[in-house]
């Protein structure tokens, strides 16, 4: 062996092999660090700096939402809940407590030499002197907050289900997620946290529980939230009965107690933030910038109707403390509170027309005057038994403006809430059936149906058209003329002049028009008026509903359906029909205020509106100018007017037996431009027995729903206000819709918008 | 009766031999001036530098973590110091006696009848078994006892030139290896194969047996890979989408690994210093920013520079443990040198190689640095044994060994050795 060699043996070989290899190893490591510390080191420090900042947020809070007048519909009031933490609820608190206090009074050496029993016992022995203090507690806030224990232990067990089911969830997604196997305990934020038990304190309340708080520390929170409140939406109207049809008339004032007064339109907020909120505005973007107005977990989020169309108006934008952890340097951004949202309702308006809708004041139940007498005095039969609830709806419009003033829908969604299940299903009371719910026109439609035929020159305003009764020569019980019936004994209106035939609201007439027009010019010229078209009246609906349900807003027949019509050869009676609005034809209420505000405004289309002008931007105010001539809109006015003022009109009276006729319209010093409407609606679930369910035989067929629409202003004036009254299987237009048209001028008037003479106590105003 | 006498004689030679072998061995000289003390000035300089690291950060409600990882400094020196004592050939008599005492603690941390007051799972693992002042990990103990005993067992030629010998302790590392993956404690457990291989080169394999074990890793790695954990897996996933730059693991699996390159990064060359260094770890949020992280942390504060210090040091100790082996003329001593120095290295690979982004996280301590009672004080235990070995001046009678040849090149050395070989 040469002992010179400078390495001597294949054993030293080896250990240089293995200490060339280490080396190339930590060679690998430098080489990694080098990239990391030396090419990117910029990147990472940025990274690691930008973690230097901490933010700490300044709560902002919600715009309000006005109404025209500046009554303040919704807003964010301060108030104070009282939370209890989750061991309290859950009763873990003392013996948690009672370990903690044993562990520190034996001391760490000492209790690691007891045994498991011992230490059992001494932490037993002080559980009860933590347990009063939770007896204490619980006494207090019972006490202070005014429940009983039953209340409070409905209130505990609530939080502790809702808890417990969240943070099972969320185990087993973070098990499943991490393949976490073993038993370990994964703490789940809402069971270290306290939670509300008395919400919305008073704080005379709040302060006797700060003072508390030293005394029981750690058990409780006293919370100073903002909550959305409406004060607006529970509301008391007082309404004269004096106006009222004779059969429910009484010289005396209602005071009618109404929930959700609005709530279709203002909407709501929840408190718990959707993904998709997340994904729409993230607090925090992808590239770590923070939006001040994005969401974040604790956020309320408007949920329903201007909250939601209003989202980021409403929301405002949160402040940022922004403190350097290594200089200690603070940068302060205010927050920035939410703007305010005017809209055009006046709530007092609203309210009264709601009131009006609501079945206790009485237009809204099915009565007999209603449905009519027979020549000889005998009551004439109803489908519906006498006194049921009828769903309705109402819009008031500004003529000149387009802005809705009222929109009422029956039932609120407050009402909807008491509702039983199979009640909701039929009646859906979440539909605000003013602007999301489609009808067929009925005669409601002749006036626009007039101004096309005569612009189009398909009928000069001297012409006068021979009602025959029907309109097919082949079939008397088809296109027939309403007056052609039984009931009247087969009556024919004979010929009538434009202005009459619609103030009689003769079929016959206007079937001639749609005939003569064609189908074609017919869709376009109800597509002009609004038919099918979405309005941009404000709430978001439009938008979002837009792409996904063209036949949202109203219904016209398209190309398609057109040609089927041809190939079966029914393009005539479609087109006759459509005539007198009905047939493949529907729209909303609001459409159909929206129309006669067209019609008043000489032809000028503009998007009703929800909101107050400035808000949005986009909306388009004029869309189109139909042209219509003077001449036409004064005679299509002029046949509204007969239709209520004139004796012949169908929304003129009410007849009762002995030949006894009463005024449909009693509200003074206005005049009146309205049209009648009794159209064919879809079959009605009735659930005659109560038993809960809806059996075939409770299906009703050919009950109409009744509208009642027109204009309205000052006498001898221009019509100042659109009025769109639509009473669902009401069955006479005028008799069933025409009193709450009658009560919604009067309440135009109480509220100041029209002159004339309110007789109402002095109170009513609210 | 010659030969009852002579075989009489020759069944007592041989132990007494063997004895008078050991005996004078243990009275050898001690060797004062060696190349071990490297490796405890480097041990030394490392400790010190993850005092001042684990420092860096104000814990105000924890224990000062620095001044107890100090306290176990001198701990872990004074068992060095006692472990450098008895002879290492002492030791290698109770080698297997010690293993089977590791593996009963390995075994006994499992057990889940064991009440929590001895042995207290943390985040699910069982580990530690609680002592009055500390808690231990017989994990820790574990790497020592397996190095000794392999060295123990390729010290014997039919050992380590055939390939049944080879194959079987590689099974036998399985049986440490998977009760601490068990526990579960991967990180500890990835330590046992690299040590392994690098006592199997040292000890003279053949080329191709190592070939044949490579061959034989290589391909049990699909099959490691999915008796993994899914969330070990996912981990692994994670590593390899961050080195491409894909940021999606970020604020979940991948959260550890990311706060740490931020943080090595950080550093840049010269690091960030002290104060800037405390307020990064910590608003950063990097977990175990004391513990298994802590070389995140001296790059952040020393950057480029304390990192190069860091492996510099490791290097010295190294290659001070691989002097050593080369000056030790013992088979038994080599390879219980190389062995330490193999668990060392792969820890500090494995610690460093996961700060940096090129391994998958797992828990694992830099040795000397990293904050840990057991982990420190087996580390200096670890330097004891080397500086046991490097003290002992080899006598004569070991300069022909029956169980290790001096080999003047392979192909002789194993005709020369032949015939010496003990009733092989």
């Amino acid at each position: 062996m040469d002992k010179t060699r400078f390495i001597p043996s294949m054993f030293h070989r080896r250990l240089l092999l293995l200490l060339v290899c280490m080396c190339l190893m930590m060679m690998l490591l430098g080489a990694q660090l080098f990239r990391l510390s030396i090419l990117e080191n910029d990147k990472w420090l940025s990274d690691a700096e930008a973690r230097l900042r901490q933010h700490a947020y300044l709560p902002t809070h919600r715009g309000r939402i006005l109404d025209r007048n500046g009554n303040i519909l919704a807003l964010d009031k301060p108030s104070y809940d009282i939370a209890v933490e989750y061991d309290v609820i859950t009763g873990r608190w003392p013996i948690r407590k009672a370990e903690r206090q044993a562990r520190r009074e034996v001391g760490r050496e000492d209790w690691k030499m007891l045994s498991k029993q011992g230490r059992q016992e001494e932490i037993n022995a002080r559980i009860p002197e933590w347990e009063a203090s939770c007896e204490r507690l619980w006494y207090l806030i019972m006490t202070l907050g005014e429940i009983d224990e039953n209340e409070l232990l409905t209130r505990c067990d609530a939080i502790k289900r809702k808890v417990k089911t969240q943070a099972e969830a969320y185990r087993k997604g973070k098990r499943e997620r991490e393949g976490i196997t073993d038993d370990r305990p994964l703490t789940y934020s809402s069971e270290k946290i306290a939670h509300v038990i008395l919400p919305q304190i008073s704080d005379q309340v709040a302060f006797e529980f700060r003072k508390l708080e030293a005394q029981l520390p750690g058990m409780f929170e006293v919370k100073s939230t903002l909550r959305r409140v409406y004060p607006l939406m529970d509301n008391t109207v007082y309404l004269s009965r004096n106006s009222l049809p004779t059969p429910i008339r009484l010289d005396d004032v209602q005071e009618i107690h109404m929930t959700g007064v609005a709530d279709h339109l203002i909407g709501a907020v929840r408190d718990t933030v959707w993904a998709e909120d997340m994904a729409r505005r993230p607090f925090r973007g992808p590239d770590g910038k923070i939006d001040r107005g994005g969401y974040r977990h604790t956020d309320v989020v408007g949920s329903r109707g201007l909250e939601r169309a209003y989202e980021d108006v409403l929301r405002g934008e949160v402040g940022v403390v922004e403190e350097n952890l290594e200089t200690a340097k603070k940068i302060v951004s205010v927050s920035k509170p939410g703007s305010d949202l005017t809209t055009t309702i006046d709530i007092h308006l609203q309210s009264r027309v709601q009131a009006i809708l609501s079945p206790e004041f009485g237009l809204t139940r099915v009565q007999q005057w209603q449905l009519g007498w027979e020549s000889y005095g005998r009551p004439r039969p109803g489908m519906l038994p006498l006194g049921s609830p009828l769903n309705a709806a109402a819009v008031v419009l500004e003529v000149s403006s387009g802005e809705i003033m009222a929109m009422v829908t029956m039932p609120t969604m407050a009402m909807g809430e008491r509702m039983s299940k199979l009640q909701r299903d039929i009646v859906r009371p979440a539909v605000n059936r003013a602007y999301e719910a489609l009808y067929p026109p009925g005669s409601i439609i002749k006036p626009m149906l007039l101004s096309a035929a005569v612009t189009e020159g398909e009928l000069s305003l001297s012409e006068s058209i021979e009602c025959t009764g029907h309109f097919f020569a082949h079939s008397m019980a088809f296109a027939r003329c309403w007056i052609y019936r039984d009931i009247y004994n087969f009556a024919t209106h004979g010929s009538l002049e434009a202005e009459e035939a619609l103030g009689r609201s003769c079929n016959m007439f206007f079937y001639t028009l749609a005939d003569r027009l064609g189908m074609e010019r017919l869709i376009d010229w109800y597509g002009r008026y609004g038919i099918g078209q979405p309005l941009n009246i404000g709430l978001d609906l439009e938008s979002e509903f837009q792409a996904k349900y063209r036949n949202w807003f109203g219904r016209l027949p398209d190309v398609e359906k057109i040609r089927q019509f041809r190939l079966r050869g029914e393009i005539e009676s479609a087109t006759v029909f459509m005539g007198i609005g009905q047939g493949p034809i529907t729209w909303t209420p609001l459409h159909a205020a929206n129309a006669y505000a067209t019609l008043a405004r000489g032809g000028t289309i503009r998007d009703a509106t929800i909101v107050m002008a400035g808000l949005s931007e986009a909306r388009v105010i004029n869309r189109e100018d139909l042209n219509l001539k003077r001449s036409v809109v004064d005679a299509a006015l002029e046949g509204l007017r007969q239709s209520v003022m004139e004796s012949h009109g169908t929304g003129h009276h009410i007849s009762f037996p002995g030949g006894l006729r009463e005024p449909i319209i009693n509200a003074e010093g206005v005049t009146i431009w309205a049209k009648t409407g009794t159209a064919q609606a879809p079959p009605l679930k009735h659930d005659d027995n109560g038993d809960g369910e809806i059996s075939e035989s409770e299906v009703i067929e050919h009950i109409d729903h009744a509208w009642f629409v027109g204009l309205v202003g000052p006498r001898n004036g221009t019509p100042l206000y659109a009025i769109s009254v639509i009473v669902e299987y009401g069955g006479s237009g005028g008799r069933t819709a025409g009193p709450i048209a009658n009560q919604i001028i009067r309440a135009l008037q109480a509220e100041g918008y029209l002159p004339g003479h309110h007789l109402a106590s002095p109170e009513e105003s609210g | 009766m010659s030969g009852f006498l002579t075989s009489t004689k020759s069944r007592w030679i041989v132990p007494f031999s063997s004895r008078t072998q050991a005996r004078g061995a243990m009275k050898s000289k001690i060797n004062p001036v060696n190349v071990a003390w490297l490796c405890v000035i480097a041990a030394a300089l490392l400790n010190l530098l993850g005092i001042m690291a684990i420092d860096t950060v104000p814990r105000p409600d924890s224990p000062d973590f620095a001044m107890k990882h100090f306290q176990f400094m001198i701990i872990g020196m004074l068992a060095a110091g006692l472990i450098a004592l008895p002879h290492y050939r002492f030791l290698q008599r109770l080698t297997y006696l010690f293993m089977i005492l590791v593996l009963g603690m390995l075994v006994f941390v499992l057990m889940k009848w064991v009440p929590d007051s001895i042995v207290h799972p943390r985040n699910g693992a069982r580990r530690w078994i609680t002592l009055p002042f500390t808690d231990f990990q017989p994990s820790e103990l574990a790497k020592i006892a397996y190095v000794l005993a392999l060295a123990s067992y390729l010290r014997f030629r039919k050992n380590y030139r055939t390939m049944f010998g080879l194959l079987l302790p590689l099974f036998l590392t399985f049986i440490p290896m998977g009760l601490i993956v068990v526990e579960p404690d991967l990180g500890t457990a990835m330590v046992f194969l690299p040590t392994f291989f690098a006592v199997l080169i040292a000890a003279g394999a053949k080329h191709r047996h190592l070939l044949i074990v490579i061959l034989i890793g290589l391909s049990l790695t699909p099959v490691m890979y999915t008796i993994l954990n899914p969330y070990q897996q996912r981990r692994i996933l994670a590593m390899f989408a961050q080195m491409r730059g894909d940021d999606q693991y970020k604020q979940t699996i991948g959260f550890q690994a990311d706060r740490a390159k931020t943080l090595v990064g950080a550093g840049g060359f010269f690091g960030v210093g002290k104060q800037k260094a405390a307020a990064l770890v910590h608003s950063n949020h990097l977990p175990e920013e004391h513990n298994d992280m802590v070389f995140a942390v001296i790059c952040c504060r020393w950057g480029v520079l304390g990192a190069l210090a860091t492996w510099g040091l490791f290097l010295i100790l190294i290659v001070g443990g691989l002097l050593t082996s080369a000056k030790c003329r013992d088979p038994f001593g080599r390879l219980v040198a190389v062995g330490l120095v193999s668990v060392l290295f792969s820890q500090m690979l494995v610690n460093t190689g996961m700060t940096i982004g090129l391994l998958p996280i797992t828990g694992l301590t830099l040795p000397f640095i990293s904050y840990g009672g057991s982990s420190l004080v087996v580390a200096w235990m670890m330097v004891g044994l080397l500086l046991n070995i490097a003290l002992r001046r080899p006598g004569f009678t070991l300069r022909h060994s029956f169980e290790f040849d001096e080999p003047v090149d392979d192909e002789v050395s194993f005709r020369v050795g032949a015939w010496r070989m003990p009733g092989a």
